[in-house]
Protein backbone atom coordinates (compact mmCIF):
# COMPACT_ATOMS: atom_id res chain seq x y z
CA UNK A 1 0.00 0.00 0.00
CA UNK A 2 0.95 3.62 -0.16
CA UNK A 3 3.27 4.38 2.71
CA UNK A 4 2.37 8.05 2.67
CA UNK A 5 -1.36 7.50 3.07
CA UNK A 6 -1.27 6.91 6.81
CA UNK A 7 1.13 9.76 7.34
CA UNK A 8 -1.31 12.20 5.73
CA UNK A 9 -4.19 10.84 7.78
CA UNK A 10 -2.23 11.12 11.03
CA UNK A 11 -1.11 14.67 10.28
CA UNK A 12 -4.64 15.71 9.27
CA UNK A 13 -5.93 14.42 12.60
CA UNK A 14 -3.07 15.71 14.77
CA UNK A 15 -3.56 19.27 13.62
CA UNK A 16 -7.20 19.19 14.73
CA UNK A 17 -6.47 18.08 18.28
CA UNK A 18 -5.44 21.49 19.69
CA UNK A 19 -8.99 22.71 18.95
CA UNK A 20 -10.30 20.08 21.36
CA UNK A 21 -11.44 17.57 18.76
CA UNK A 22 -11.76 14.22 20.54
CA UNK A 23 -12.62 12.42 17.31
CA UNK A 24 -9.26 13.57 15.93
CA UNK A 25 -7.44 12.03 18.89
CA UNK A 26 -9.41 8.85 18.38
CA UNK A 27 -8.34 8.81 14.73
CA UNK A 28 -4.69 9.16 15.74
CA UNK A 29 -5.22 6.39 18.27
CA UNK A 30 -6.79 4.03 15.73
CA UNK A 31 -4.01 4.62 13.25
CA UNK A 32 -1.04 4.45 15.61
CA UNK A 33 -1.84 2.70 18.90
CA UNK A 34 -0.83 -0.79 17.76
CA UNK A 35 2.61 0.49 16.85
CA UNK A 36 3.03 2.51 20.01
CA UNK A 37 1.73 -0.34 22.15
CA UNK A 38 4.38 -2.56 20.55
CA UNK A 39 7.03 0.05 21.41
CA UNK A 40 5.87 0.37 25.04
CA UNK A 41 5.58 -3.38 25.48
CA UNK A 42 9.02 -3.92 24.04
CA UNK A 43 10.59 -1.57 26.56
CA UNK A 44 8.44 -2.45 29.57
CA UNK A 45 7.82 -6.15 29.07
CA UNK A 46 4.62 -6.17 31.12
CA UNK A 47 1.29 -5.70 29.40
CA UNK A 48 -0.29 -3.87 32.32
CA UNK A 49 2.62 -1.39 32.46
CA UNK A 50 2.51 -0.96 28.70
CA UNK A 51 -1.25 -0.29 28.81
CA UNK A 52 -0.82 2.36 31.51
CA UNK A 53 1.95 4.03 29.56
CA UNK A 54 -0.01 3.86 26.31
CA UNK A 55 -2.79 5.78 28.06
CA UNK A 56 -0.26 8.39 29.24
CA UNK A 57 1.11 8.65 25.71
CA UNK A 58 -2.23 9.63 24.18
CA UNK A 59 -3.06 11.97 27.03
CA UNK A 60 0.31 13.60 26.29
CA UNK A 61 -0.57 13.73 22.58
CA UNK A 62 -3.86 15.42 23.51
CA UNK A 63 -2.05 18.04 25.59
CA UNK A 64 0.93 18.62 23.33
CA UNK A 65 -0.47 18.22 19.82
CA UNK A 66 0.06 21.96 19.27
CA UNK A 67 3.82 21.33 19.58
CA UNK A 68 3.79 18.98 16.62
CA UNK A 69 5.17 20.70 13.53
CA UNK A 70 4.37 18.77 10.38
CA UNK A 71 6.89 20.82 8.44
CA UNK A 72 9.70 19.68 10.68
CA UNK A 73 8.92 16.20 11.93
CA UNK A 74 7.26 13.06 10.72
CA UNK A 75 4.19 12.28 12.81
CA UNK A 76 5.34 8.75 13.59
CA UNK A 77 8.75 9.99 14.71
CA UNK A 78 7.05 12.41 17.05
CA UNK A 79 4.66 9.78 18.41
CA UNK A 80 7.32 7.07 18.77
CA UNK A 81 9.54 9.51 20.66
CA UNK A 82 6.70 10.28 23.09
CA UNK A 83 6.01 6.56 23.56
CA UNK A 84 9.68 5.71 24.12
CA UNK A 85 10.13 8.60 26.54
CA UNK A 86 7.05 7.76 28.60
CA UNK A 87 8.02 4.08 28.65
CA UNK A 88 11.58 4.89 29.71
CA UNK A 89 10.28 7.27 32.40
CA UNK A 90 8.13 4.44 33.74
CA UNK A 91 11.06 2.04 33.60
CA UNK A 92 13.32 4.45 35.50
CA UNK A 93 10.63 5.18 38.07
CA UNK A 94 9.80 1.57 38.85
CA UNK A 95 13.00 -0.38 38.78
CA UNK A 96 16.03 -1.10 36.70
CA UNK A 97 15.68 -2.14 33.09
CA UNK A 98 13.67 -5.20 32.31
CA UNK A 99 16.34 -6.85 30.23
CA UNK A 100 19.66 -7.26 31.96
CA UNK A 101 20.90 -10.52 30.46
CA UNK A 102 24.46 -10.37 29.13
CA UNK A 103 24.84 -8.98 25.61
CA UNK A 104 27.35 -10.70 23.36
CA UNK A 105 28.22 -8.41 20.49
CA UNK A 106 28.54 -11.45 18.24
CA UNK A 107 24.89 -12.29 18.90
CA UNK A 108 23.70 -8.99 17.55
CA UNK A 109 20.95 -9.70 15.07
CA UNK A 110 17.84 -7.86 14.07
CA UNK A 111 14.73 -8.79 16.04
CA UNK A 112 12.58 -9.59 13.07
CA UNK A 113 14.86 -9.43 10.11
CA UNK A 114 12.30 -8.77 7.37
CA UNK A 115 10.70 -5.57 8.47
CA UNK A 116 7.00 -6.24 8.53
CA UNK A 117 6.02 -2.67 9.12
CA UNK A 118 3.71 -1.89 6.28
CA UNK A 119 1.82 1.13 7.26
CA UNK A 120 3.61 3.52 9.50
CA UNK A 121 7.27 3.83 8.76
CA UNK A 122 8.97 4.13 5.48
CA UNK A 123 10.87 0.97 4.61
CA UNK A 124 13.40 3.18 2.84
CA UNK A 125 14.22 5.09 6.01
CA UNK A 126 14.68 1.83 7.85
CA UNK A 127 16.94 0.40 5.14
CA UNK A 128 19.10 3.52 5.23
CA UNK A 129 19.44 3.40 9.00
CA UNK A 130 20.16 -0.31 8.86
CA UNK A 131 22.95 0.23 6.33
CA UNK A 132 24.56 2.76 8.64
CA UNK A 133 24.11 0.52 11.69
CA UNK A 134 25.75 -2.29 9.76
CA UNK A 135 28.74 -0.02 9.32
CA UNK A 136 29.29 0.19 13.09
CA UNK A 137 31.34 -2.26 15.08
CA UNK A 138 29.22 -5.15 16.35
CA UNK A 139 29.68 -4.12 19.99
CA UNK A 140 28.59 -0.55 19.23
CA UNK A 141 25.53 -1.77 17.36
CA UNK A 142 24.67 -4.18 20.18
CA UNK A 143 24.92 -1.39 22.75
CA UNK A 144 22.69 0.95 20.73
CA UNK A 145 20.21 -1.88 20.29
CA UNK A 146 20.06 -2.49 24.04
CA UNK A 147 19.40 1.20 24.61
CA UNK A 148 16.78 1.62 21.90
CA UNK A 149 14.82 -1.61 22.30
CA UNK A 150 15.33 -2.50 25.97
CA UNK A 151 15.48 1.01 27.42
CA UNK A 152 18.90 0.32 28.96
CA UNK A 153 20.93 3.09 30.61
CA UNK A 154 24.68 3.51 30.27
CA UNK A 155 25.04 1.64 33.57
CA UNK A 156 22.78 -1.20 32.39
CA UNK A 157 24.71 -1.56 29.15
CA UNK A 158 28.09 -1.50 30.88
CA UNK A 159 26.86 -4.32 33.14
CA UNK A 160 25.31 -6.34 30.33
CA UNK A 161 28.43 -6.10 28.19
CA UNK A 162 30.89 -6.37 31.10
CA UNK A 163 32.84 -3.20 30.37
CA UNK A 164 33.57 -0.15 32.52
CA UNK A 165 31.01 2.67 32.40
CA UNK A 166 33.51 5.03 30.74
CA UNK A 167 34.14 2.51 27.98
CA UNK A 168 30.42 2.13 27.32
CA UNK A 169 30.00 5.92 27.13
CA UNK A 170 32.77 6.24 24.61
CA UNK A 171 31.40 3.35 22.52
CA UNK A 172 27.95 4.91 22.36
CA UNK A 173 29.16 8.43 21.70
CA UNK A 174 31.53 7.24 19.01
CA UNK A 175 28.74 5.15 17.47
CA UNK A 176 26.37 8.14 17.40
CA UNK A 177 28.98 10.30 15.66
CA UNK A 178 29.55 7.61 13.03
CA UNK A 179 25.83 7.11 12.63
CA UNK A 180 25.18 10.78 12.01
CA UNK A 181 28.01 11.02 9.50
CA UNK A 182 26.75 7.96 7.64
CA UNK A 183 23.12 9.18 7.58
CA UNK A 184 24.21 12.54 6.15
CA UNK A 185 25.73 10.90 3.10
CA UNK B 1 30.91 16.94 6.26
CA UNK B 2 32.76 15.55 9.22
CA UNK B 3 34.67 12.36 9.29
CA UNK B 4 34.02 9.82 11.99
CA UNK B 5 36.82 10.99 14.22
CA UNK B 6 35.62 14.58 14.31
CA UNK B 7 34.21 15.50 17.66
CA UNK B 8 30.53 16.33 17.94
CA UNK B 9 29.55 19.35 20.05
CA UNK B 10 28.77 18.33 23.63
CA UNK B 11 25.17 19.55 23.33
CA UNK B 12 24.56 17.39 20.33
CA UNK B 13 26.04 14.34 22.07
CA UNK B 14 23.77 15.01 25.03
CA UNK B 15 20.81 15.29 22.64
CA UNK B 16 21.79 11.96 21.08
CA UNK B 17 22.04 10.32 24.50
CA UNK B 18 18.66 11.67 25.51
CA UNK B 19 16.99 10.55 22.28
CA UNK B 20 18.58 7.12 22.54
CA UNK B 21 17.44 6.84 26.15
CA UNK B 22 20.72 5.97 27.91
CA UNK B 23 20.53 8.77 30.48
CA UNK B 24 19.00 8.24 33.89
CA UNK B 25 18.12 10.15 37.03
CA UNK B 26 19.18 13.75 37.42
CA UNK B 27 21.05 13.76 34.10
CA UNK B 28 17.93 12.73 32.19
CA UNK B 29 15.75 15.21 34.06
CA UNK B 30 18.18 18.05 33.46
CA UNK B 31 18.38 17.26 29.74
CA UNK B 32 14.58 17.08 29.51
CA UNK B 33 14.26 20.49 31.18
CA UNK B 34 16.60 21.97 28.58
CA UNK B 35 14.20 20.87 25.81
CA UNK B 36 11.52 23.13 27.25
CA UNK B 37 13.86 26.09 27.74
CA UNK B 38 16.18 25.94 24.74
CA UNK B 39 14.68 25.67 21.24
CA UNK B 40 18.13 24.99 19.78
CA UNK B 41 18.63 22.01 22.06
CA UNK B 42 15.08 20.82 21.37
CA UNK B 43 15.89 20.80 17.66
CA UNK B 44 19.01 18.71 18.24
CA UNK B 45 16.96 16.16 20.19
CA UNK B 46 14.25 16.11 17.51
CA UNK B 47 16.88 15.53 14.82
CA UNK B 48 18.22 12.53 16.73
CA UNK B 49 14.70 11.18 17.27
CA UNK B 50 14.19 11.43 13.51
CA UNK B 51 17.41 9.52 12.84
CA UNK B 52 16.58 6.72 15.28
CA UNK B 53 12.81 6.38 14.80
CA UNK B 54 13.02 4.20 11.65
CA UNK B 55 14.53 1.51 13.89
CA UNK B 56 11.07 1.11 15.44
CA UNK B 57 9.99 -0.49 12.15
CA UNK B 58 11.44 -3.69 13.63
CA UNK B 59 8.91 -3.61 16.46
CA UNK B 60 5.74 -5.51 15.63
CA UNK B 61 2.37 -3.82 15.94
CA UNK B 62 0.32 -5.22 18.80
CA UNK B 63 -3.33 -4.29 19.21
CA UNK B 64 -3.98 -2.65 22.56
CA UNK B 65 -7.05 -3.82 24.50
CA UNK B 66 -10.14 -1.66 23.82
CA UNK B 67 -10.26 -0.64 27.49
CA UNK B 68 -7.19 1.57 26.95
CA UNK B 69 -9.07 3.89 24.63
CA UNK B 70 -11.99 4.01 27.08
CA UNK B 71 -9.59 5.12 29.80
CA UNK B 72 -8.06 7.76 27.55
CA UNK B 73 -11.50 9.05 26.54
CA UNK B 74 -12.49 9.27 30.20
CA UNK B 75 -9.61 11.67 30.90
CA UNK B 76 -10.55 14.07 28.09
CA UNK B 77 -12.56 17.14 28.95
CA UNK B 78 -16.28 16.63 28.46
CA UNK B 79 -18.10 18.63 25.83
CA UNK B 80 -15.80 18.09 22.93
CA UNK B 81 -17.32 15.97 20.22
CA UNK B 82 -17.11 12.26 20.79
CA UNK B 83 -18.69 10.89 17.64
CA UNK B 84 -16.87 8.16 15.79
CA UNK B 85 -13.93 9.41 13.79
CA UNK B 86 -15.55 8.45 10.51
CA UNK B 87 -18.48 10.70 11.32
CA UNK B 88 -16.29 13.73 11.66
CA UNK B 89 -16.83 16.01 8.72
CA UNK B 90 -13.43 17.59 9.19
CA UNK B 91 -11.84 14.16 9.05
CA UNK B 92 -13.26 13.48 5.63
CA UNK B 93 -12.52 16.98 4.52
CA UNK B 94 -8.92 16.42 5.58
CA UNK B 95 -8.89 13.31 3.47
CA UNK B 96 -10.04 14.90 0.26
CA UNK B 97 -6.57 15.03 -1.16
CA UNK B 98 -5.49 15.24 -4.72
CA UNK B 99 -8.90 15.53 -6.27
CA UNK B 100 -7.52 17.82 -8.91
CA UNK B 101 -6.74 14.85 -11.13
CA UNK B 102 -10.39 13.82 -11.21
CA UNK B 103 -10.71 14.89 -14.81
CA UNK B 104 -8.13 12.35 -15.92
CA UNK B 105 -10.04 9.66 -14.11
CA UNK B 106 -13.25 10.78 -15.81
CA UNK B 107 -11.69 10.31 -19.21
CA UNK B 108 -10.66 6.82 -18.19
CA UNK B 109 -14.14 6.16 -16.95
CA UNK B 110 -15.70 7.38 -20.18
CA UNK B 111 -13.61 4.89 -22.07
CA UNK B 112 -14.43 2.24 -19.54
CA UNK B 113 -18.10 3.02 -19.75
CA UNK B 114 -18.08 3.23 -23.52
CA UNK B 115 -20.91 0.76 -23.86
CA UNK B 116 -22.60 1.44 -20.56
CA UNK B 117 -26.18 2.64 -20.30
CA UNK B 118 -26.59 6.37 -20.39
CA UNK B 119 -28.50 6.90 -17.16
CA UNK B 120 -26.37 9.13 -14.93
CA UNK B 121 -23.32 7.05 -14.18
CA UNK B 122 -21.34 8.15 -11.13
CA UNK B 123 -17.61 8.16 -10.68
CA UNK B 124 -15.21 8.54 -7.79
CA UNK B 125 -11.44 8.69 -7.79
CA UNK B 126 -10.30 7.10 -4.54
CA UNK B 127 -7.25 9.00 -3.40
CA UNK B 128 -5.17 9.11 -0.25
CA UNK B 129 -1.74 10.38 0.64
CA UNK B 130 -1.46 12.18 -2.67
CA UNK B 131 -1.95 9.02 -4.69
CA UNK B 132 -4.81 7.51 -6.64
CA UNK B 133 -5.54 4.03 -5.31
CA UNK B 134 -8.72 3.06 -7.16
CA UNK B 135 -11.23 4.47 -9.60
CA UNK B 136 -14.86 3.51 -9.03
CA UNK B 137 -17.61 3.85 -11.57
CA UNK B 138 -21.23 3.22 -10.78
CA UNK B 139 -23.86 2.14 -13.23
CA UNK B 140 -26.91 3.43 -11.41
CA UNK B 141 -29.27 1.70 -13.84
CA UNK B 142 -28.01 -1.81 -13.14
CA UNK B 143 -26.95 -0.91 -9.59
CA UNK B 144 -23.36 -2.09 -9.86
CA UNK B 145 -20.00 -0.59 -8.98
CA UNK B 146 -16.87 -1.36 -10.96
CA UNK B 147 -13.65 -0.62 -9.09
CA UNK B 148 -10.37 -0.52 -10.97
CA UNK B 149 -7.09 -0.57 -9.07
CA UNK B 150 -4.86 2.37 -9.99
CA UNK B 151 -1.73 2.65 -7.88
CA UNK B 152 -2.93 0.42 -5.08
CA UNK B 153 -0.38 -2.18 -4.04
CA UNK B 154 -1.28 -5.18 -1.98
CA UNK B 155 -0.65 -5.54 1.71
CA UNK B 156 0.63 -8.87 3.01
CA UNK B 157 -1.95 -9.32 5.72
CA UNK B 158 -4.82 -6.95 5.07
CA UNK B 159 -7.25 -6.53 2.22
CA UNK B 160 -8.90 -3.41 0.87
CA UNK B 161 -12.59 -3.08 1.71
CA UNK B 162 -14.89 -0.59 0.01
CA UNK B 163 -17.34 1.50 2.04
CA UNK B 164 -20.18 3.78 1.10
CA UNK B 165 -20.53 6.79 3.35
CA UNK B 166 -23.75 8.63 2.56
CA UNK B 167 -24.92 11.95 3.94
CA UNK B 168 -25.54 10.51 7.42
CA UNK B 169 -21.82 9.79 7.77
CA UNK B 170 -22.20 6.12 8.64
CA UNK B 171 -20.03 3.77 6.60
CA UNK B 172 -21.80 0.84 4.92
CA UNK B 173 -19.70 -2.09 3.71
CA UNK B 174 -19.89 -2.65 -0.04
CA UNK B 175 -17.37 -5.41 -0.56
CA UNK B 176 -13.75 -6.41 -0.88
CA UNK B 177 -11.48 -4.99 -3.57
CA UNK B 178 -8.52 -6.48 -5.38
CA UNK B 179 -5.10 -4.97 -6.07
CA UNK B 180 -4.58 -6.99 -9.23
CA UNK B 181 -7.84 -6.61 -11.13
CA UNK B 182 -11.12 -4.73 -11.40
CA UNK B 183 -13.92 -5.88 -9.15
CA UNK B 184 -17.62 -5.52 -9.87
CA UNK B 185 -19.93 -5.21 -6.90
CA UNK B 186 -23.70 -5.24 -6.91
CA UNK B 187 -25.04 -2.48 -4.69
CA UNK B 188 -27.36 -3.91 -2.02
CA UNK B 189 -30.95 -2.82 -2.65
CA UNK B 190 -31.16 -0.91 0.64
CA UNK B 191 -28.13 1.19 -0.31
CA UNK B 192 -29.20 2.04 -3.85
CA UNK B 193 -31.04 5.18 -2.75
CA UNK B 194 -27.96 6.34 -0.83
CA UNK B 195 -25.59 5.85 -3.75
CA UNK B 196 -25.88 9.36 -5.12
CA UNK B 197 -23.73 12.34 -6.01
CA UNK B 198 -21.68 13.64 -3.07
CA UNK B 199 -21.83 10.37 -1.16
CA UNK B 200 -18.31 9.24 -0.31
CA UNK B 201 -16.58 6.00 -1.15
CA UNK B 202 -13.75 4.98 1.16
CA UNK B 203 -11.26 2.13 1.24
CA UNK B 204 -9.94 0.73 4.51
CA UNK B 205 -7.51 -2.09 5.14
CA UNK B 206 -9.19 -5.00 6.90
CA UNK B 207 -8.50 -8.58 7.88
CA UNK B 208 -8.98 -11.07 5.03
CA UNK B 209 -12.69 -11.44 4.34
CA UNK B 210 -13.52 -7.98 5.59
CA UNK B 211 -14.11 -6.02 8.76
CA UNK B 212 -15.41 -8.31 11.51
CA UNK B 213 -17.44 -5.48 13.05
CA UNK B 214 -19.31 -4.07 10.07
CA UNK B 215 -17.41 -0.80 10.54
CA UNK B 216 -13.92 0.11 9.34
CA UNK B 217 -11.38 -1.30 11.80
CA UNK B 218 -8.17 -0.60 9.89
CA UNK B 219 -6.69 2.56 8.46
CA UNK B 220 -8.68 4.37 5.81
CA UNK B 221 -6.25 4.69 2.94
CA UNK B 222 -8.32 6.32 0.24
CA UNK B 223 -11.55 8.25 -0.21
CA UNK B 224 -13.40 9.95 -3.00
CA UNK B 225 -16.69 11.69 -3.55
CA UNK B 226 -19.18 10.37 -6.09
CA UNK B 227 -19.69 12.74 -8.97
CA UNK B 228 -22.13 12.62 -11.85
CA UNK B 229 -20.54 12.20 -15.21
Amino acid sequence: MDLDANRSLIVAALVRIPAGDRAALQTVYRLTSAKLFGVCLRILGERSDAEDVLQEVYVTVWRKAADFDAARASPMTWLIAIARNRAIDRLRATKHSRRMDPIEAADDVADSSPVADRALESAQDHARLQTCLDGLEARERAALRGAFFDGNTYEDLAARMSVPLGTMKSWIRRAMIKLKTCLQQ
Amino acid sequence: MSDMTDPMPEDELLAAELALGVLAGAQREAAERRIAREPGFARLVAAWEERLAPWAAEIDEIAAPPAVWDRIAATLPAGSQSAGWWQSLAFWRGLSLATGALAAACIGALIYLGNAPQKAPLIAALDGGGHRHFVATIDTRSGSIAVQPAAFSADATREPELWLIPADGKPRPLGMLRADRAVSITIPADLAALTVSNAVLAVSLEPPGGSPTGQPTGPVIATGKLTSL
